[in-house]
């Protein structure tokens, strides 16, 4: 039998847990591929869904980490486009049929592998995906819902109680408090969908349901259960649904409303509304009004009231608020509509684990995802949960090992006592670091790391399944200050070496500065959640645990501080109080005058409610308001109720003005050109520039470059190369320039950090970010050439001082040579978009399809912003935000000219006038460094500009080199006139360039000695700047409000870019295809575990000397 | 095992005046709901036939069954305490003796020869156990019903063992307890209004009505109580059911009777001339 084969289906466990690499490593390409033939074939016969996965996961793995670089694998191959067609359409098979069949014809390629391997990697998660929906949707209590099609049909009714009105005349109240979940042990998250469906025996948590309150320090007060929902009828046709925390308020009156999850902040509520049966997810498109719905089960003229309220605790806490929160709406409207026993008070546990089943299916509508583990706060106290093998019965028997849910054990006081439960809150310190962070990915990676089975991740894991037993058994011996020493073990050890993402500098500073001031006193860390910087804890002796939790909340701030623009934050960090809740989610019914809701929805409903007429108002609301009048004096909930209601009624200043205002100053203070951007603005809207017309003409004679045309690294063996280049280097002939003005919006999905600082990977040992790695690279080449040599980092005005202070702070990094910053002087202001250009690129670009449902929030999602950008006026500034975020770098051409306009270049060149190269590259471009043998070759070729680049790769998209009009030039992806053709050209732009300086300033019809007359060079500038094309781009902008929420907005920008100076006929350009290390990009969070496992990083850790840093 | 006495049950205060309401038989008879349901026990071979009425209904009903009287006792319900309560109000009346039961508010149209009670007797007399006629319903009305969780009996087509028994279960409840195999999608026997009883169920609903003493006693619980004592079965029954106390159900029965009887040709015709005219005169408007 084929070795991988084997692997996949042996039940012997010394077998099937065999890691892919040994083999993969040692074999030849062409066993490699005869295996990964025989897995393919076996795969898409496989009936069983774990051996399927598996083989999907190992021929990801093949094509990812093992093919490439092996001996007669070309790096060169194009990328068929029907097959990228296909992957965007999710047509996963079609698009693997053609990949291997074009891999037959041609002999196995880097490119084809590239898209082979993302091609089984998204059918591995899609297969996974459906079915963990399938388990959802055929778990016993959920089948009819998806049934039920018809308000005629609906079998579900209000309970009478809830339907008879009070003496008062308002409707009872069912009021449901639930609280949070903390994991206590970590255990590798094994409480992910498949990795307790394929391993239940290694699936498992002590997860704990927790009340909380912030702790700011000032009056102590009692931790509460944070979420709260609220059910009730009215005297109002309509569905009203109302988030406190978010004030959103909404009258819902179509049924398809309900299912448009992505329209407003209320999309959790409707998941939960529908999960829980009081609307059926059959009747989604049925295109019935509510109203009927509504009289059915409520009766003529009345309505649903759902109210949510979290209270004050932040998104991204790691404490599976949202879960716990739609699972609290489940349980409320479970309630209401007859599907529990009791109408208040605790739950039984059959309903507990149908209410976690349909938080399952409400996070799938929903579009989010998290563990099984996240509904924990539905339970109540201390348990153990376990993954349950799959019996003769269960929907997952002979599909999966496991159970899609796992099994619950309450820990009562007999297993865990009353004192140990009191130590657990005497000890913990609960905090929120304040990053902001996407777990999602983590995820995945965990998943894919447990199916490969790579040799390091499983004895990980198996290490923190020994953990896990040693916490229970502490926990039950009540001994929690040993608990400490195994979390923090399990954050240093097995956790970071499945994921070592789950750690940051953040955290990693915040647990030294604790380490440091308590010394033994601080017993350990805790990590919650999927990663570190968000809900942390912190383990303390008991007599040090408040002066733990006030050091915490100084040294959380600081680091905060100092590292904002390195590192993306949601909101400032916060320390919390907690108890254990030995309730779980709880319900009771309040009545009479007892029947208000919290104060904080009054405020956002009176001030409508008032300006109303009264005999406007329904009867409830004329009742309600008068109950307030009455009651508001003596009700502690509503302390304060009458001020924050003239806060909200009485216009205040406006966060638009605030942001206006300091926008203006920001503008003036950089001096921003009016007229250039009157003119964008105008050209916009009058539909003379935007995404359709950033493309060339389609009568462009477009053509990919044949590999004789360019040069190739590999062959450049002529040793006169690269002692020519040494030879340059240590003339002192070349300057290192990092393009640094960018902010690095897809890093971190436009939050605004500068991306040269981010510590984005440990490397020697410890957090480097972007600029120290390049200085690194520059450190060990001066080693070479016996000769420190200057490096330039051009900046923006958003990148400016943070790069600038990040130098003065750390001492250059320790560079020896001359550091320069060549700050920018132009910038953008950003504009709403055009609804066409919104379209173009969302209808007429390709685009990838996602999941059923998040594909259908997508699409929600779209409409609403194009809605968004309507109302706030197309083509309009955009000023709703932050002064930073309301301003863009115009893109990297500017960064040239700008050394040359700022006087950096004069300064270079007068301190060192030998200076004849530049090599200009991107920040992200890792692998760019002074390498003896380009440069030399860059200086006897003779060329102005040398441009590097690579074979292309699936993921290598946005332009390239091609050949247009019979010229060799770079083109940006932007200005193709069909997307198809990026798939024929070979080669992808690295963005790193060497420069002639004499050439370059002869371009610009300059010399050195005019680099003295500021005028003529400002005037050559933009006699050049006209003749360079600009691109109108969307690009996604974050807006940060309330605890920790983020809302993400498409704006309108303008960039020129530095590889359409390869089309000035008079600057001779010269192109050479150099290694992926040197040449790939760090674009995405996303792509860094496969550049950590895939030899990149090893790579640039041996092209670094870090100055003993 | 010999079954000879039923019990109708006919003392709910708001379906008073259902028992006596009259309609036309098939064969185009005159008759009240109760000598309707009267006939049908009769037909089944019982010999005593208690009717549970609100105290002071007992004239009324009297003249309503014409010429059964000598073979009807009536039993007062002296508070309105529960469909269970009512059964229990019998206990006297069936002594130690397994029972028909019918309720009074409910009217059966058969499809087939075989008379419905008939056959659930002639089951229980063979199985010898209490037996519940049963029908497969949509989810969509099962909150409307008492519904049975169990299996087939091997070699049976229409014979189920009972597992449990839930009164108006949500969907919910019933996808988790009382899927039967061999249903359709999303249908659930419900019960049909007619059971042959033990005298084993007055202890439980006794027991059940000491324990929650002034509460309404319902009787599903109590048949649960009795699917895990002793043997109990459902016999599937696909006869029209009609519950008269339904909105248009007293209307809805008559239209079935009329529709399987001698008049059928007579009546369809005259309801073909209304609609006919009906559709005329909305044109015309």
């Amino acid at each position: 039998m084929a070795y991988l084969l084997e692997i996949i289906q042996s039940t012997d466990p010394e077998v099937k847990n065999r890691s892919i690499d040994q083999f993969c490593t040692e074999a030849t390409v062409e066993e490699i591929l005869s295996e990964a033939a025989t897995l393919d074939e076996f795969r898409r016969s496989s009936p069983n869904l774990y051996l399927r996965v598996r083989s999907l996961f190992f021929l990801y793995a093949i094509h990812r980490f093992y093919i490439p670089g092996k001996e007669n694998v070309s790096s060169e191959g194009l990328i068929p486009y029907e097959a990228y067609e296909h992957l965007l359409k999710r047509r996963f098979e079609e698009a693997i049929d053609l990949f291997l069949k074009v891999q037959e014809k041609h002999g196995a390629n880097e490119g084809i592998s590239s898209g082979l391997a993302d091609a089984f990697h998204q059918l591995a998660f899609q297969t996974l995906a459906d079915q963990v929906r399938m388990s959802v949707k055929s778990t016993p209590g959920n089948q009819w819902m998806f049934r039920t099609g018809h308000p005629d049909d609906h079998p579900l009714s209000i309970r009478k109680e809830l339907l008879r009105k009070e003496t008062n005349g308002l409707y009872p109240l069912l009021h449901e408090s639930t609280p949070v979940r903390m994991d206590i042990t970590h255990c590798g998250w094994s409480d992910i969908f498949f990795l307790g469906m394929d391993f239940p025996e290694g699936a498992q948590v002590l997860n704990i349901s927790v009340n909380l309150t912030i702790n700011d320090g000032k009056l102590a007060q009692i931790p509460v259960p944070p979420i709260e929902t609220f059910f009730r009828i009215i005297d109002e046709p309509v569905l009203r649904l109302t988030s406190v925390d978010l004030e959103t308020i909404r009258s819902i009156t179509r049924l398809d409303e309900v299912f448009d999850f992505a329209k407003d902040y209320l999309g959790l509520l409707k998941a939960g509304i529908i999960a829980s049966g009081l609307i059926p997810s059959g009747m989604e498109g049925s295109g019935i009004p509510l109203s009927v719905l509504l009289e059915n089960m409520v009766g003529r003229g009345k309505g649903i009231e759902l109210v949510t309220q979290v209270n004050n605790i932040p998104k991204g806490s790691r404490l599976a608020v949202s879960t716990n929160l739609l699972a609290s709406i489940i349980s409320l409207c479970m309630r209401a509509t007859g599907q529990t026993d009791k109408l208040t008070g605790m739950l039984l546990e059959e309903e507990r684990r149908l209410v976690a089943a349909r938080a399952i299916l409400g996070e799938w509508l929903g579009g989010s995802g998290g563990g099984w583990q996240d509904s924990g706060g539905v339970w109540p106290g201390i348990k153990l949960i376990k993954g349950v093998a799959a019996n003769e019965g269960d929907p997952e028997f002979g599909i999966s090992k496991g159970r899609l849910l796992p099994f619950h054990t309450l820990l009562n006081e007999n297993s865990v006592s009353a004192d140990t439960r009191k130590k657990i809150q005497d000890c913990l310190v609960i905090v929120h670091g304040g990053m902001a962070q996407d777990v999602g990915l983590i995820l995945e990676m965990v998943t894919e790391k447990y199916l490969l089975r790579s040799e390091k991740e499983w004895e990980a894991r198996k290490t923190a399944i020994r953990y896990f037993d040693e916490v229970v058994e502490k926990l039950q011996a009540g001994k929690i200050d040993e608990i400490g020493k195994f979390t923090q073990q399990n954050f240093e050890g097995p956790i970071q070496t499945i994921i070592p993402w789950a750690s940051n500098l953040y955290t990693e500073t915040i647990i030294q500065s604790v380490q440091k001031e308590f010394g033994n006193h601080f017993l350990g860390f805790w990590m919650m959640g999927g990663m570190s910087g968000g809900g942390m804890g912190f383990i303390f002796d008991p007599e040090y645990k408040i002066k733990g939790q006030e050091f915490l909340r100084v040294v959380m701030s600081e680091t905060k501080k100092k590292l904002r623009h390195a590192v993306a934050f949601a909101m400032e960090p916060v320390v919390y109080d907690f108890q254990i809740n030995e309730n779980g989610t709880y319900a009771i019914m309040d009545q009479n005058d007892e029947a208000l809701l919290p104060s904080g929805y009054y405020t956002l409903t009176t001030p409508e409610m008032l300006k109303k007429e009264m005999n406007t108002l329904t009867s409830c609301q004329r009742v309600e308001l008068e109950i307030i009048g009455k009651l508001y004096q003596k009700k502690p909930q509503f302390e304060n109720f009458i001020s924050k209601l003239f806060e909200r009624m009485i216009p205040q200043t406006g966060n638009e003005e605030v942001f206006g205002q300091s926008l203006d100053v920001v503008l003036k203070d950089l001096g921003f050109d009016k007229e250039l951007h009157r003119q964008i603005k105008n050209d916009l809207k009058l539909g003379r520039i935007g995404l359709a017309q950033n493309r060339l003409p389609v009568n462009n004679k477009i053509e990919d470059v044949l590999p004789d045309e360019i040069f190739h690294q590999t062959f450049l063996t002529d040793p006169g190369y690269f002692a020519a280049g040494l030879e340059a280097l240590k003339n002192g002939e070349l300057a290192i320039v990092t393009l640094a003005g960018g902010v690095g919006s897809r890093w971190t999905n436009g939050a605004g950090v500068v991306k040269s600082l981010n510590p984005y990977s440990k490397l020697s040992g410890r957090h480097r970010n972007f600029i120290e790695t390049h200085l690194a690279k520059s450190r060990k080449i001066g080693q070479l050439c016996g000769r420190s040599y200057p490096h330039i980092f051009t900046t923006s005005h958003l990148t400016h001082q943070a790069i600038e202070s990040y130098l003065n702070n750390e001492k250059n990094y320790g560079y020896e040579g001359a550091i320069f910053l060549s700050p920018g002087k132009v910038i953008g202001q950003r504009l709403v978009p055009m609804e066409r250009d919104l379209r173009f690129l969302w209808e007429e670009m390709p685009q990838q399809l996602l999941d059923e449902q998040a594909q259908k929030m997508q699409v929600n999602l779209r409409n609403a912003l194009i809605n968004w950008a309507k109302e706030m006026g197309e083509g309009e500034d955009y000023r709703d935000n932050l002064a930073s975020q309301c301003i863009h770098p115009v893109g990297h051409w500017f960064e040239v000219p700008n050394m040359i306009l700022n006087g950096t270049l004069k300064n270079l060149l007068d301190q060192q006038p030998q200076l004849k190269h530049l090599l200009i590259h991107n920040i992200d471009t890792l692998g760019a460094n002074a390498d003896p043998l380009l440069f030399g070759f860059h200086i006897l070729n003779g060329a102005g500009l040398t441009s590097e680049v690579i074979s292309r790769k699936l993921d290598d998209r946005g332009g390239g080199l091609a050949k247009i009009q019979g010229r060799l030039r770079l083109i940006e992806g932007l200005a193709l006139p069909d997307e198809k053709i990026e798939f024929n050209l070979s080669y992808y732009n690295t963005g790193s360039t060497w420069v002639d300086i004499d050439q370059l300033l002869k371009t610009f019809d300059l010399s050195r000695i005019d680099l003295n007359n500021p005028e003529k060079v400002k005037q050559s500038i933009l006699n050049i700047s006209k003749r360079m094309p600009t691109y109108i781009t969307i690009k996604d902008v974050k807006k940060r409000w309330g605890k920790g929420q983020e809302d993400i907005f498409p704006v309108t920008q303008f960039e020129k870019l530095w590889g359409d100076m390869t089309a000035l006929p008079e600057l001779n350009c010269s192109f050479v295809h150099v290694d992926r290390m040197r040449g790939q990009q760090l674009k995405e969070v996303s792509q860094l575990d496969g550049w950590l496992r895939d030899g990149s990083a090893s790579y640039i850790e041996s092209i670094c000397d870090w100055g003993g840093r | 095992m010999k079954i000879k006495k039923a019990v109708i049950t006919a003392a709910g205060p708001a379906q008073r005046e259902l028992p006596i309401q009259s309609l036309i038989d098939r064969d185009g008879i005159k008759k009240t709901v109760l000598e309707l349901l009267i006939e049908e026990s009769i037909q089944a071979g019982m010999e005593e036939i208690g009717v549970v009425v609100f105290p002071g209904d007992e004239k009324n009903y009297a003249n309503a069954i014409g010429k059964y009287a000598s073979q009807v006792q009536f039993i007062p319900q002296e508070k309105p305490m529960g469909y269970g309560h009512s059964l229990l109000t019998a206990a006297d009346f069936v002594s130690d003796h397994p029972f028909l039961h019918l309720v009074g508010d409910h009217l059966y149209v058969n499809r087939t020869k075989k008379r419905c009670a008939r056959h659930l007797v002639e089951i229980a007399e063979k199985e010898e156990c209490a037996v519940s006629a049963v029908q497969p319903t949509r989810e969509s009305f099962i909150t409307n019903f008492g519904v049975i969780g169990g299996g087939r009996i091997p070699g049976s087509l229409d014979l189920y063992k009972i597992d449990r028994v839930i009164e108006k279960p949500t969907p919910t409840q019933a996808e988790q307890k009382l899927m039967v195999p061999g249903l359709r999608a999303g249908h659930y026997l419900c019960f049909f209004g007619m059971h042959v009883l033990t005298p084993a169920i007055f202890q439980l609903l006794d027991k059940e009505f000491r324990k929650n003493e002034g509460k309404i006693l319902g009787l599903s619980d109590a048949l649960n109580e009795l699917a895990g004592k002793e043997k109990y079965l459902a016999l599937e029954k696909n006869e029209l059911r009609f519950d008269m106390g339904a909105r248009y159900g007293l209307f809805k029965a008559q239209l079935a009777l009329a529709m399987s009887g001698k008049d059928r040709d007579r009546l369809m015709g005259e309801l073909l001339e209304f609609f006919t005219m009906k559709e005329l005169t909305t044109k015309e408007n």
